[in-house]
């Protein structure tokens, strides 16, 4: 559970994302324009927040660069109904962690709010990243599984750290593209699947369910079996 | 800014070299004319100046008894040594006797005609045959080499005079084309600025309120127009988004949370993903759109920077590796370094799209080749696969929005694809080109113009 500020001002997506955030288990608390929001984010400890790009008063953007400026390093969804690269440039650059275009799937946007959460609540001296049977030595750039090292390619690599970092949880195809290769675009369904499937080629037992089960619909979940 | 260096053939071409040109050789016919019109009024003055003289001399001479006639003959010639009378009598049978004039005028008795050689050293003269009362020939001549002097100044003065126009006219011509020239260069480089998308830039302005000013105004005037229009219909795309976009996500989120219901009767989760399913198509379809007009309107140079297109194209290798694997396709990669000013982020994307098609469409079992190359007018990136490749006739079609290929019904897509790749290449001034591969198809990425 954690606690998640929602600075929007539309109405009914204000309590569509906090409904959302809801169902998934947090506690959510909404701030309607920027000036109230900046405010309560820096009074208050959150885990997290998703903040419209375009607000009245005070915009988006200048309120994660106070935010920032004041040091509150929560991590910052932005969420705006500009879509264009330069747009998102400007958020991640203000100081948001990731950009979300409006109109967007709820689903979609509470595993965002999630991975950042997450990536936000990881100890930096973490070197070694553990999931059942799995283990990733983050410093060597190694993997082994069962104590059985495997070799991965640097991609490979990455996509299962992903994938552990966020173990337990179902993540989206298009947030694995962006998070793991880091481009913004839909690349289609089936590349991700066949990425997915070489890497469970490597550190599947045959006979044995997958480490990576597939969420109909909706992604890829990575368990401690 | 000067795209390149003013050459004579351009300059030739411009309407101020030549409007001058014309008048220059107007006014070198004017010279002509009027040069002429002096030289011929003033021969035609002096000639008959001779003539008169030339039948006073006659009238005076003859005046003379006739057996005096000869003495008189010589003593006038001898009077006239230095050379400008010349006096001589022939007998009616054509027998010279006396004086130095002995050739009868082809013209005849009484008419004056211009001789060249009069023999003896004698010419050229204006030359008159007189009838003596006794049946002789009393030939008077006088010298006209003035008047050929004359004429030999004239032409002189205009063969000089013309070189000294044609220089004139020429070093004119060319000084005054060379600043509209520059100018027009000017206006064709911020002309094709614009075209590429740049519609903040606007046409350079001389002040001089000339044609060429009135001329950039009204383009100028037209650009902030189709500003004003493009600005308008990304109004309406962005009205798109938020008057269909919107309300379809909701549905799809209500439809995704009905899903998660655990009381579901059986069969009905099935079809409500499916129903999710289609909405998401719906939804890329409207997202690829707005894509398309937002790079068509050409607004993302901002994140420009030199980029390695052959190190993106060994990426994308990469990340289709295990697809192309998948499918039994050997993915074959040859780039060499391609610097490029663009987004790699976008770059990237558009080659994406072009392996993505060529492993969908290819032949199983088959091979797709990236590969850079070198052709002679610039660098291209070819993606070529060895599948039943595009009909020559269907090959423009497939570039426009929402056209898919007539073999590409059981392949997951939009059409929107190579829509989005022209674009994204449009916005690097680089275009799309699709050729037979003979078999399968290739797409080039080439410097567009």
């Amino acid at each position: 559970m954690a606690r998640i500020l929602v600075i929007e001002d539309d109405d009914s997506t204000a309590r569509e994302i906090a409904a959302e955030l809801s169902a998934h288990g947090h506690d959510v608390l909404i701030a309607a324009d920027g000036a109230a929001g900046l405010e309560r984010a820096t009074r208050e400890a959150f885990d997290a927040i998703t903040l419209d790009r375009m607000l009245p008063g005070l915009e988006g953007l200048e309120v994660v660069a106070s935010l920032r400026q004041r040091r509150v390093d929560v991590p910052v969804l932005m969420i705006s109904a500009l879509s264009d690269v330069d747009e998102r440039i400007a958020g991640l650059r203000a100081g948001g962690d990731d950009y979300l275009v409006k109109p967007f799937a709820p689903n979609e946007m509470a595993m965002r709010v999630e991975v950042l959460i997450r990536r936000h609540r990881e100890r930096a001296d973490v070197m070694v990243l553990r999931a059942g049977d799995i283990e990733l030595d983050l410093a060597r750039r190694t993997a082994t599984v069962g104590g059985e090292p495997v070799r991965l390619l640097h991609m490979e690599f990455r996509l299962l750290e992903f994938l552990m970092r966020n173990q337990g949880e179902t993540v989206s195809r298009r947030i694995i593209f962006e998070q793991v290769w880091g481009y913004y675009f839909d690349p289609g369904a089936n590349l991700i699947n066949v990425h997915i499937a070489r890497l469970r080629k490597k550190l599947d037992r045959p006979g044995a369910p997958s480490a990576i089960a597939t969420v109909k619909g909706e992604g890829y979940r990575l368990d401690a079996r | 800014m000067l795209a390149d260096r003013l050459r004579f053939a351009d300059i030739r071409r411009t309407s101020a070299f030549r409007l001058t040109a014309m008048l220059g050789v107007t006014f070198a016919a004017g010279i002509v004319l009027l040069l002429g019109a002096i030289y011929l009024l003033t021969a035609r003055e002096l000639t008959s100046r001779s003539d008169r003289i030339l039948a006073d001399l006659a009238a005076q001479v003859l005046a003379t008894p006739a057996q005096a006639l000869p003495a008189r003959i010589r003593q006038e010639n001898a009077r006239n040594e230095p050379g400008l009378n010349f006096f001589g009598l022939i007998s009616g049978d054509g027998e010279a006797i006396a004086g130095r004039l002995s050739t009868m005028p082809a013209r005849g008795y009484d008419r004056p005609v211009d001789v060249e050689d009069a023999g003896g050293g004698i010419g050229p003269i204006r030359l008159l045959a007189r009838r003596t009362p006794n049946g002789e020939t009393l030939l008077v001549g006088r010298d006209i080499s003035q008047i050929r002097d004359l004429r030999l100044r004239m032409l002189e003065i205009l063969v000089w005079s013309g070189l000294a126009i044609v220089l004139g006219v020429g070093l004119t011509a060319i000084g005054l084309s060379i600043g509209p020239l520059r100018r027009v260069r000017d206006l064709q480089a911020a002309s094709r600025a614009i075209a590429a998308g740049d519609l903040a830039l606007r046409m350079p302005i001389a002040g001089r309120h000339d044609e060429l000013d009135l001329f950039a105004d009204t383009v100028n005037a037209m650009v902030e127009d189709v500003a004003r229009t493009i600005a308008q219909v990304k109004g309406v795309t962005d009205a798109i988004a938020h008057d269909l976009r919107t309300p379809l996500t909701r549905v799809r989120a209500g439809l995704h949370r009905i899903a998660q219901d655990d009381a579901l009767p059986p069969g009905q989760r099935e079809r409500l993903v499916a129903a999710v399913g289609d909405l998401d198509t719906v939804l890329e379809r409207f997202a690829a759109l707005l894509r398309i007009s937002e790079l068509e309107a050409g607004q993302r140079r901002a994140g420009f920077a030199p980029v390695d297109l052959g190190a993106i194209a060994a990426r994308v290798g990469e990340l289709y590796e295990p697809l192309a694997e998948d499918g039994g396709i050997a993915l074959v990669m040859d780039c060499a370094p391609l610097s490029v000013h663009g987004d790699e982020k976008l770059l990237f994307e558009a080659v994406s799209n072009l392996v993505d098609n060529a492993i969908k469409f290819g032949r199983e079992g088959g091979r797709v080749s990236v590969v850079t190359g070198d052709e002679g007018e610039g660098w291209l990136l070819d993606v070529r696969d060895d599948g039943p490749g595009i009909a020559a006739d269907e090959r423009e079609a497939v570039l426009r929005r929402f056209h898919r290929g007539s073999n590409a019904a059981a392949a997951p897509g939009s059409g929107l694809g190579l829509s989005v790749v022209s674009a994204i290449l449009g916005l690097h001034g680089l275009r799309l080109e699709l050729l037979d591969a003979a078999p399968g198809l290739t797409a080039r990425i080439r410097p567009a113009g």
